[in-house]
């Protein structure tokens, strides 16, 4: 029997191999175009998949596992030989507990999906990348997808208290639990989350759950310095203050949006930054207060404050989208929009900010400049054009000096979005300036005892 | 060969997908499709990219993309959440019309059903051959022969009970069967009428029941009309559909020379298929289509209506709300009558009932159909309705469905 016939044996007719069946998966929301995998499986039950990984661990087949198919540095795209799992018919919520503080979801769900659930209870799950309605559970556990609420709630990583795994060998594992505090070993939740696929397949996850905020208040205010965003940050953060959402716009990013979306913002204003306060009604307003009088320390054209729900959501959505409206702007459709992805400590925003800027402006970088600056979390959105060969190098080299200046600033090459394809030297820049290679050893010999045929998304996150 | 402005349009219509999945999300034939990517929104604009390429580059292709494109229901739920504007239901209609197109190389991938219902759409000027059985409606009542006026209803109420056991009988053959019939069918015409034996007869009393019910709204409302009866054509919806533009272009100018002789200059529709395909389509093949189109909700007298406190569940048509300009009156007429609620998945974010894939993927579009109940039964509503006979088609499954003329119909003072 073949590997596709054993494959068929397990998961009946979902398991495709004609290329029209083939190419769609060849493609994730990165510029890594994947090789074609031998066959696609899309099995519905986590016995299938233990079944489908002992074959391929007998066969020494590589497995590219997908989810939404939403990575922006290729991880959900096959590298040479090799099938793709995907596990989107895991789209159930299985068991949500007030209580108790959780949920349990399958993989395939999406964000969207599982919040919209989660209202339902009066409570949420509070990662929320820009692909949140695309993203699913599996993907975003893997990649430790942030968003904009980070700020207050931290990213996945604060959010995940168990899963099941099959491991490459075809076992089924269940790490962590359905409480919110276990000392029980080695945290190996921990350890799936960011792993990129590489080390098991989640089939199932245990998140933590919060109740939704009774209240939300929004500060803006815009600057003409970039330094002043920065400090007003710091000073927020020194001060105590912790918002729900901190967020920057430049210039150019904003003009998109009131292109796109009718948004306006003030003529002179070269930076917008957005404060979230989610509180109590008693005390949303002296929070919000408390927040405009520090941004105001810093040389503002404005400051505004609101607790409009409607206006905020207009806002919020727009922010969210702003990697949308800049697409819109492309001169070619040959052009994509790359996002750099880094992360500094607070106090390191300002300088991190300036000389970002003056990298663009060095390379001729085009770029759109924004971030969640509550968590130091900067994202270059830069304009690239896949088939200039020369733009496509300037693009390179501004993405690995990002990332020198992330280090320099005792931050890292990848805030939220991972490492997968794109990001393997910057990685190894990371901890070179940390003078700790020796960590990427030891997560290499971590990885061969998960999976020591390297069958696991081979290929990305660490370099061979 | 390809014509180039077809190639072009293919290009156009893929080359800024950036593959973010945002449609997939939306697309509500991948959920269906048990998650075959080349069944959701963004595989088809990945297919119709590869396409272009090997049609560009080599003037042919080995992928056989039709059922890809096919299987989409041109709801048009993806482009309101892609970030780059793309239409994955655009570029599937591009992509079928390549198919179909006169000496196109992917000649043998058009399918034998759609080719048959082309077939008989041209001979009889209905998909099934069936204008008398669909003109059976209108006995006794009375239309004014000399209005310039037209209740036109484009069959499509008409065909539902036909398309329903079709859609049945497809489901229990199989694919390969059915298309192996239908290739039969499509050389021989003149039986296609023999599906005139397999209706669903409960279906055909609802529909025409909602038939009566339009009539007598208007005629409430002081409308008066005419109707063509039996020689009511179908107004080629299919043709467009299944990207048989020639054909279509052929068919739509006898449609609108049939209502030139007729004296015909104001057309009622009342489907919102054949308010699109009239609206906008024809004038794109038709030189000075110059017919006003209205849709009959616009004509009835609003305070006919008795203010009634029933919740009930709207499930809006695509067409009305997925595409532009919205068209608000049968929310708003409703709401005269009852308390309109809506699944969440509704305006921008509507979920289509599966319909437009009952005849060639019934599977499918029953698998569509059930999640869609799954969102209405969710809802507030105690009783649910439609406004397009496709969509109560689907969706009755139970007989727990209303069309909005009925509900309406129920609701007149005194």
């Amino acid at each position: 029997m073949d590997l596709k016939d054993e494959l068929r044996s397990i998961a009946g007719n979902h398991v495709f191999s004609a290329k029209e069946e083939i190419i769609p998966f060849l493609s994730d929301a990165s510029y890594f175009t994947g090789d074609e995998p031998i066959a696609v499986v899309v099995p519905g039950t986590a016995e299938e998949v233990s079944k489908i990984m002992a074959v391929c661990s007998r066969t020494e087949t590589p497995v590219v596992v997908r989810g939404g198919g939403t990575s922006l540095t290729g991880a959900s795209v096959l590298k040479g030989n090799g099938i793709v799992i995907s596990m989107n018919r895991f789209d159930h919520v299985l068991e949500t507990s007030v209580e108790d503080k959780y949920v349990v979801a399958e993989p395939g769900v999406r964000l969207d999906e599982l919040n919209y659930h989660l209202e339902q209870f009066g409570h949420f799950y509070p990662p929320d990348p820009a692909s949140s309605r695309a993203a699913t559970v599996g993907g975003s556990l893997s990649t430790n997808a942030g968003g904009l609420r980070a700020a207050m709630y931290g990213t996945t990583k604060n959010w995940v208290l168990g899963m099941e795994v099959v491991m490459p060998d075809g076992q089924v594992l269940q790490f962590g639990g359905k409480t919110l505090k276990r000392t029980s070993g080695y945290d190996l939740t921990s350890l799936m989350v960011g792993a990129e696929g590489t080390l098991g397949i989640i089939t199932k996850a245990i998140l933590k759950i919060w109740p939704l905020p009774e209240t939300k208040g929004r500060a803006v205010a815009y600057y003409k310095s970039i330094e002043s965003v920065g400090e007003a940050v710091s000073e927020l953060k020194r001060l105590g203050i912790t918002p729900m959402i901190a967020e920057f716009l430049d210039r150019l990013t904003m003009n998109s949006i009131t292109r796109n979306k009718g948004l306006k913002f003030p003529q002179d204003a070269e930076y917008m930054l957005i404060i979230d306060v989610a509180s109590t009604r008693e005390s949303v307003e002296r929070e919000l207060s408390g927040a405009a009088d520090v941004l105001k320390k810093f040389g503002p054209i404005e400051v505004t404050t609101t607790t409009d729900s409607g206006e905020m959501e207009v806002m919020y959505e727009a922010r969210k989208g702003a990697y949308a409206s800049l697409l819109t702007e492309r001169e070619r459709s040959t052009q994509r929009v790359v996002i750099g992805d880094i992360v500094v400590p607070a106090s390191k925003l300002a300088d991190t900010l300036k000389e970002s800027i003056e990298k663009m402006k060095e390379l001729g970088i085009h770029s759109g400049l924004v971030g969640h600056v509550g968590d130091g979390n900067i994202h270059a959105n830069i304009y690239a054009d896949l088939e200039d060969e020369d733009e496509m190098e300037r693009v390179e080299k501004f993405q690995r000096e990002f990332g020198a200046i992330a280090i320099r600033h005792q931050g890292s090459v990848s805030a939220e979005h991972g490492i997968g394809m794109e990001k393997m030297d910057l990685l190894i820049d990371e901890f070179e300036g940390k003078h700790s290679l020796g960590t990427l050893e030891l997560m290499k010999k971590i990885k061969r005892v998960f999976d020591p045929g390297d069958i696991l998304n081979r290929g990305k996150l660490l370099r061979r | 060969m390809i014509d180039a402005r077809l190639l072009e349009s293919l290009d156009n219509a893929t080359k800024d997908c950036i593959s973010c999945g945002f449609c997939e999300s939306v697309c509500p034939t991948l959920p269906a499709s048990d998650y075959d990517l080349s069944r959701g929104a963004r595989g088809r604009v990945l297919l119709g990219r590869a396409l272009y390429k090997d049609l560009k580059e080599k003037g042919a292709t080995e992928v056989n993309v039709a059922d890809s494109f096919y299987s989409c229901l041109d709801c048009f739920a993806c482009v309101h959440v892609c970030p780059a504007g793309v239409n994955a239901g655009e570029v599937s209609d591009i992509a079928k019309e390549i198919i179909t197109a006169t000496g196109s190389p992917l000649e043998s991938q058009k399918k034998n059903v759609a080719t048959m219902i082309v077939n008989s759409t041209m001979k009889y000027g209905n998909p099934l051959g069936l204008r008398k059985k669909a003109a059976s409606w209108s006995e006794g009542l009375e239309f004014d022969g000399s209005s310039k006026t037209l209740l036109y209803t484009g069959n499509m109420y008409q065909l539902m009970p036909f398309s329903k056991s079709m859609g049945a009988m497809k489901a229990k053959l199989g694919n390969r069967a059915a298309e192996r019939i239908a290739g039969y069918f499509k050389s021989h015409p003149q039986f296609i009428k023999l599906s005139g034996m397999f209706q669903d007869r409960t279906t055909r009393e609802e529909m025409e029941n909602s038939l009566r019910n339009i009539y007598a709204l208007l005629r409430k409302s002081g409308a008066d009309f005419n109707y063509l009866g039996e020689k009511e054509p179908y107004p080629g919806t299919f043709l467009y559909d299944l990207g048989y533009m020639e054909e279509f272009k052929e068919y739509a100018n006898t449609v609108a020379d049939l209502f030139r002789s007729e004296g015909v200059r104001r057309i009622i529709t009342i489907d919102p298929h054949t308010h699109n395909v009239l609206k906008n389509n024809y004038p794109g093949v038709v030189k000075n289509f110059d017919f006003e189109i209205v849709y009959y909700l616009d004509l009835l007298d609003n305070k006919m209506f008795e203010p009634g406190e029933e919740d009930i569940e709207y499930h809006e048509p695509c067409y009305f709300t997925l595409r532009e300009p919205v068209y608000r009156e049968p929310e708003k007429t409703l709401s005269l009558a009852g308390n309109v609620h809506k699944p969440r998945r509704s305006g921008k974010n509507n979920f289509c009932c599966g319909g437009p894939s009952e005849l060639l993927y019934p599977e499918l579009a029953h698998s569509v159909s059930e999640r869609r109940r799954e969102q209405l039964e969710a809802g507030r509503g105690r009783r649910v309705v439609t406004a397009c006979p496709i969509c109560y088609a689907n969706l009755n499954r139970d007989r727990d469905v209303t069309d909005i003329a009925n509900y309406l119909s129920e609701h007149i003072k005194g």
